[in-house]
């Protein structure tokens, strides 16, 4: 069984048809990459899978769970869509860090608000936020910033900054990790750092759909590529044949053009 | 003479304090409320499409709630203190009300002037921080209400403190207008010397007055902006 399965997702922005009929499911452990020039809806369709965007057709499913189906009549109520957000993690282009806080209580800050909602917590609290804890620094032991646990991301790089957010949407245990261009506001000499994250967890059989830019990134690491054009899904494969047989001239342009401004 | 004017200017500066701390109790609240109202998306949004080739769609959104509070910020911002101060002193009383005690009438001013003002202040701090973060918060499967409390609060807390600072040290020296409708502030007890001792120094020595409080302010603005430096907003 599929841990997603998407079907002929539209979204439109007023007049701009912007989502046209996506169509695609990955398996558990799978890494997808999504690539396509710019305004293709690379953007959209993720925010329409986290729920920041609603989608005005077609069909998600997570899990063998209808998550999304209007024509169907699916209708979360608001427990199930809370559950339903958090089967989806999300790392922005811009990290949107919590600037207030620091590293660590960025990565435990969510987990602690969720903790509070269970029946135990006033009497497990110690330990229930010892574990948080614990969590969090596991997790940004692997993204290799444990010993900036106490810095705030105002002292950190971009490329820090982004692999906090990462360990951030990790700490929620989400099923499928998304990645929107995580490395596009980064210095070149910092993308490296972040990709090689991406791809120790992909390594560890991460379930990720990652938009991006990098193309022999985006080659090497992903068991799919999905080339987007105009809303709709133009080529979708195993990235040898996307990025061999399968490529319409049209990608091949794109690829082109990319890997040159690169 | 010295000590009975201090003492008689201690006395008047003690209701300048009152005005100055019930118009900050009451006008932050009230601030807030009308700067959410002002924020309210609450309406109809009404859809026109577009007629001829080339003209770009447009839709018009009707607002009640944000109109009035925006045309309410308007008319107060728009009007001088003084004004506000005798319309509404004075005003019942051309209407054939009965006329509000004095003190509750100058509160009931500066409380609606001063909520206007800080109604904006907030507004600009809220609509300032990112959308961004609201995003992050939603998808770590926060609710509204926490992303607000836990994450964009204290941003929008420290944008605004520079000038709530700057507005809450103008009002220290606005609550001398409340003399106009014969509250006896500071200022008031100061000029009494004049009219009845020809004596001028004790105007002057009001300023003493004001400016060690409004220093006073400045110092716990300056503190509490330097605690909010631990991070970038
Ligand atoms: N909130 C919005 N309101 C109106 N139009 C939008 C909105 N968000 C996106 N669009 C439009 O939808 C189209 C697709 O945008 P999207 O951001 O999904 O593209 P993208 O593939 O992510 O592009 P990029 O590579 O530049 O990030 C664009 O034409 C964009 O202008
Ligand atoms: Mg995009």
């Amino acid at each position: 069984m599929s841990i997603l399965e998407v079907k002929d997702l539209y979204k439109n922005f007023g007049k701009t048809q912007v989502l046209r009929g996506i169509s695609f499911s990955m398996q558990q452990g799978e890494v997808l990459s999504v690539i396509g020039s710019s305004g293709s809806g690379k953007t959209t369709l993720l925010r329409c899978l986290t729920s920041l965007e609603r989608a005005d057709g077609g069909s998600i499913t997570v899990g063998g769970k209808v998550v999304f189906d209007p024509a169907a009549g699916v209708n979360l109520s608001k427990e199930e869509a809370r559950a339903n957000q958090l089967q989806f993690g999300m790392v922005f282009q811009q990290f949107n860090l919590f600037p207030q806080y620091s590293v660590l209580d960025n990565v435990t800050l969510a987990s602690r608000l969720h903790a509070k909602e269970r029946a135990d917590y006033r009497e497990n609290k110690k330990e229930i936020l010892a574990q948080i804890e614990e969590h969090a620094k596991e997790l940004l032991d692997r993204v290799g910033l444990l010993q900036k646990a106490e810095n705030y991301p105002c002292q950190l790089s971009g490329g820090q900054q982004q692999r906090v957010a990462i360990a951030r949407a990790l700490a929620m245990k989400p099923a499928i990790l998304c990645f929107d261009e995580p490395t596009s506001a980064l210095d070149p000499e910092l993308t490296g750092e972040v990709l090689s994250v991406i791809r120790s967890l992909a390594a560890q059989k991460t379930t990720m759909i990652i938009v991006t830019h990098e193309m022999g990134f985006a080659r090497d690491v992903s068991d799919t590529v999905l080339f987007m054009e105009e809303g709709r899904v133009a080529v979708k494969g195993a990235p040898d044949y996307v990025f061999g047989e399968g490529a319409t001239p049209r990608m091949r342009s794109f690829i082109g053009a990319v890997t040159n401004y690169g | 003479m010295f000590w009975q004017v201090t003492f008689s200017l201690l006395e008047g500066f003690g209701m300048t304090l009152t005005i100055f701390a019930l118009t900050l109790l009451f006008a932050i609240p009230l601030g807030l409320v009308i700067a959410f109202g002002s924020m309210s998306r609450l309406g109809i949004v009404v859809h026109r499409f577009a007629g001829g080739a080339g003209e770009a769609p447009h839709s018009i959104a009707i607002r009640p709630i944000s109109s009035l509070c925006k045309f309410i910020v308007w008319v107060i911002r728009g009007t001088p203190l003084m004004l506000q101060l005798i319309v509404i002193y004075y005003g019942p009383g051309l209407l054939g009300f009965s006329l509000l005690p004095r003190f509750t009438a100058v509160l009931v001013a500066f409380v609606i002037n001063y909520a206007c003002y800080f109604s904006e202040i907030f507004r600009g701090g809220i609509e300032s921080i990112p959308h961004g973060q609201y995003e992050a918060g939603q998808v770590l499967g926060m609710t509204r209400t926490q992303t607000f409390f836990h994450v964009v609060l204290l941003q929008v807390i420290k944008r605004i403190v520079p000038p709530m600072g700057n507005e809450i040290i103008t009002l220290v020296k606005d609550t001398s207008l409340a003399r106009v409708i014969a509250v006896y502030e500071l200022i008031w007890n100061a000029q009494a010397y004049i009219k009845m001792h020809g004596l001028l120094w004790p105007l002057l020595y009001t300023a003493v007055f004001y400016l060690l409080f409004s220093g006073l302010l400045s110092l716990l603005f300056g503190y509490i902006e330097r605690k909010l430096d631990y991070f970038k907003a």
